[in-house]
């Protein structure tokens, strides 16, 4: 009976604000979104479950913040599951032999690697990196269109922040809307945020602490992963600082002992 | 026992032709071609705008050029053989998707095909109606041709060479229908086409109404044969050729070609011959290797393999097209030769549960465009190699495949970006231990190193390895700690940032 008159009364108090606040008492709807597991527990919890899907994910941080070895194991998640991937290396960095090592597939990853026409970039050549982030972006942009692709990182993490900024909002936008229309996602790897709005989920990483066995070997890294910015997430009171986790990642000697 | 049924095909100024074919822009011209060797080349074959304005078979090079002094829209051009070699396996392709039994009845400048198609009529209808498809397949080749259809064999070829479209002769009409035709069809020999002209015999028609005892008696058994040949009831043992599918297309330009596009236009029509060849016999493309003779005298090859076989006109001209801007000739092309393998329709098994792959051939034209613009060896997939030097691997092309899923737990590991090519450093060294090092650029404190690593290899080779690594925390000035992988070559003696940790 209580029951009832709890919501009739509901009813009747919206009805009268109906103008004001539409549905004002009532919960909105939550649009469940496809995650893809990144394959680090505590990344997942920071994220709900992982990366978005259809959407840009950004990885930021300086070198040696973990970026890489975060998003190869994402990247191992994906292709397990017997998807194909794709990286586009903005400056060559990338090392097929960590990505094995992470348990990447590599025959189901596409390596794209651009370059400066003509040969290695050096002196002024490396510091105007325009025609390398003109492949890149012409690159994700091929792929994207083409479609099937589970997984595509744009490989930023060695191009200097001024330049990565530069790369125009128009772009990200496209990238926005056809990795949308793909259901892939896009995980950017850059030293600062650079997609701007366009991305869902912006996480920034850093290295907390080495892991040192003995004093002579370094058996991994402790890293901090900081969950930036997170759309269509619900607004939580009294929530100042971003939400943070931190998880490690081995180094070569673990790999032996557990061999 | 049934009656034979045969249709000829005959393609009159064959040489002509054959260089016309893939030629859109000089069909609308009139064109004569030149046989021999210079300066002593003589006009071997015309089109119909040449013949109008006065060029004949014989004349010299320096009448043609005369006459196209005169005529300014006269070109002439040199004679391909393997032009007309290709052009005729085309034209022996179209005639093979008629009738199995095909027989070659060429003559001087003009290809002759008979076709025996008897029993066809539950296939393709009445005569006419197969000869009506025969001539649009043959006109969407690129072929001019005249067809006669005839219950004898010599009949349908003479009727084809001296008529032209389409011509059906019903059984028991041949004598009437070849009676109009001139004597020289038969090629008597020179004293006996003299004869007859001093008996002012002139047409077939004529010579079957001869006396046939008198006038073996007078010319002998040739005569005979020519007879029963104006009578049509001359009788012929067919002697069938077999049509092996040789997918290959052939086109030497007037002049060097320097445009891309100039390529490309010549190079569809080409490609679509070779689909539509090989869709006829229900199979695809499989891979179209582009052989270009360059001006100099070199050459210069390209390879198309999609990752399924095709014989999608478009999806195959895209991939030409980034195949050339890939790898472009280096001179002016002069003659453009295409062979494909024939391979089996593509076939694939979608699951409703499978994941999702990138389409193949979008994915093929993806990848050119790729290659394109990154550079032919710096898109595919990394294979790594069976060696322990650091950083050994090789790149193999890229197939997105249907794969099983595969369940493995893999703990994250510390990941390397590689440094190409690696930055020569300058180390301090205190204790054996590496302190400071700088790249040219910034000085790195190194806080704490670990190692050395001693790695070794192919010391029984030239390229043998031996480096001592260090892994290194160092402190960039005002900036964040950094791992770094340090390598101090042996062989060499000098120091090496070859990667970050990140």
């Amino acid at each position: 009976m209580s029951a009832r008159s709890a919501t009739a009364l509901r009813l009747e108090i919206e009805h009268t604000l109906e103008r004001s606040f539409p549905a004002a008492l009532t919960p909105a709807q939550r649009t469940v979104r496809e995650t893809a597991s990144t394959g680090i527990a505590e990344v997942d919890a920071l994220l709900d479950g992982g990366l978005p899907v259809g959407a840009i994910s950004e990885v930021n941080g300086p070198e040696s913040s973990g970026r890489t070895s975060l998003v190869l194991s994402f990247l191992a998640q994906r292709t397990a599951g017997g998807q194909v991937c794709a990286w586009v290396d903005a400056d060559d960095a990338f090392d097929p032999e960590s990505a094995a090592a992470n348990g990447v597939n590599l025959r189901q990853l596409l390596w794209v690697r651009c370059r400066n026409v003509g040969g290695p970039a050096k002196g002024k050549q490396a510091a105007k990196p325009w025609t390398r982030l003109d492949q890149t972006l012409r690159a994700v942009d091929l792929l994207l269109q083409a479609g099937g692709f589970a997984a595509i990182v744009l490989d930023l993490g060695d191009t200097a922040a001024e330049h990565a900024c530069r790369i125009p909002l128009a772009t990200w936008f496209r990238f926005r809307q056809a990795a949308d229309r793909a259901r892939t996602c896009l995980v950017v790897v850059a030293q600062a945020n650079c997609a701007q709005s366009s991305a869902v989920v912006a996480l920034e990483c850093a290295a907390l602490n080495p892991q040192i066995a003995g004093g002579t070997v370094l058996r991994g890294f402790c890293y901090e992963v900081r969950n930036e910015r997170q759309r269509f997430t619900p607004f939580a009171m009294g929530q100042r600082k971003p939400p943070a986790s931190t998880w490690q990642a081995a180094g070569a000697s673990d790999l032996e002992q557990s061999a | 026992m049934s009656q034979g049924l045969y249709a000829c095909v005959h393609a009159a100024e064959f040489p002509s032709q054959a260089l016309l074919r893939l030629r859109p822009d000089l069909q609308a011209l009139a064109v004569a071609v030149l046989e021999g060797r210079a300066p002593l080349e003589q006009v071997c074959s015309m089109n119909r705008l040449a013949r109008r304005q006065g060029a004949a078979t014989g004349m010299t090079r320096l009448e043609a050029e005369a006459l196209a002094g005169q005529n300014h829209g006269l070109r002439l051009l040199p004679r391909s053989l393997e032009s007309e070699a290709a052009a005729r396996a085309v034209l022996l392709e179209c005639a093979a998707s008629f009738s199995p039994r095909i027989e070659e009845a060429s003559q001087g400048a003009a290809c002759a095909l008979v076709l025996d198609i008897a029993g066809t009529e539950r296939l393709f209808g009445p005569p006419r109606a197969l000869a009506e498809r025969l001539r649009n397949r043959l006109i969407a080749a690129g072929f001019r041709t005249s067809i006669a259809v005839s219950a004898n064999f010599n009949v349908a070829r003479m009727l084809a060479a001296a008529s032209r479209g389409l011509t059906v002769i019903r059984a028991g009409e041949e004598a009437q229908a070849l009676a109009s035709l001139p004597v020289a069809l038969l090629n008597f020999p020179q004293d006996h086409a003299e004869t007859l002209a001093v008996w002012g015999i002139r047409t077939l028609g004529e010579l079957a109404a001869l006396p046939e005892a008198e006038l073996i008696a007078r010319l002998g058994q040739s005569a005979l044969i020519g007879r029963n040949l104006a009578l049509g009831t001359h009788t012929h043992a067919f002697q069938p050729i077999e049509a092996a599918l040789s997918l290959r297309e052939f086109c030497e330009f007037e002049t060097a070609v320097e445009q891309m596009d100039s390529l490309l236009f010549v190079g569809a029509r080409m490609l679509d011959s070779l689909a539509a060849r090989a869709a006829v016999r229900a199979m695809s493309l499989a891979s179209v290797v582009v052989d270009m003779e360059l001006e100099g005298g070199s050459a210069h090859r390209l390879m198309i393999r999609p990752a399924l076989p095709s014989v999608d006109r478009k999806f195959l001209l895209k991939l030409m097209q980034l195949e050339i801007a890939a790898s472009p000739p280096p001179a002016a092309v002069l003659s453009l030769r295409l062979s494909a393998e024939a391979g089996q329709s593509a076939k694939v098994q979608l699951g409703l549960f499978a994941p999702q792959t990138p389409e193949p051939s979008r994915l093929d034209v993806t990848i050119a465009r790729l290659k394109a613009i990154a550079g032919e060896d710096r898109v595919g997939s990394p294979v790594l190699e069976d060696t322990h030097r650091a950083n050994s691997f090789r790149m193999s092309a890229f197939v997105a495949e249907n794969r099983p899923a595969e369940e493995k737990a893999v703990r994250p590991r510390l990941a390397l970006r590689r440094l190409r090519p690696p930055l020569a450093i300058r180390v301090a060294l205190c204790g054996g231990q590496p302190t400071i090092f700088n790249d040219g650029r910034q000085s790195y404190k190194v806080t704490t190193s670990f190692g050395p690593w001693r790695s070794s290899g192919c010391w029984w080779s030239m390229d043998g390895w031996e480096s001592d690594e260090w892994d290194v925390l160092a402190e960039p000035h005002g900036c964040a700690q950094v791992a770094c992988l340090l390598v101090m070559d042996r062989d060499k003696n000098e120091w090496r940032l070859e990667a970050f940790y990140d």
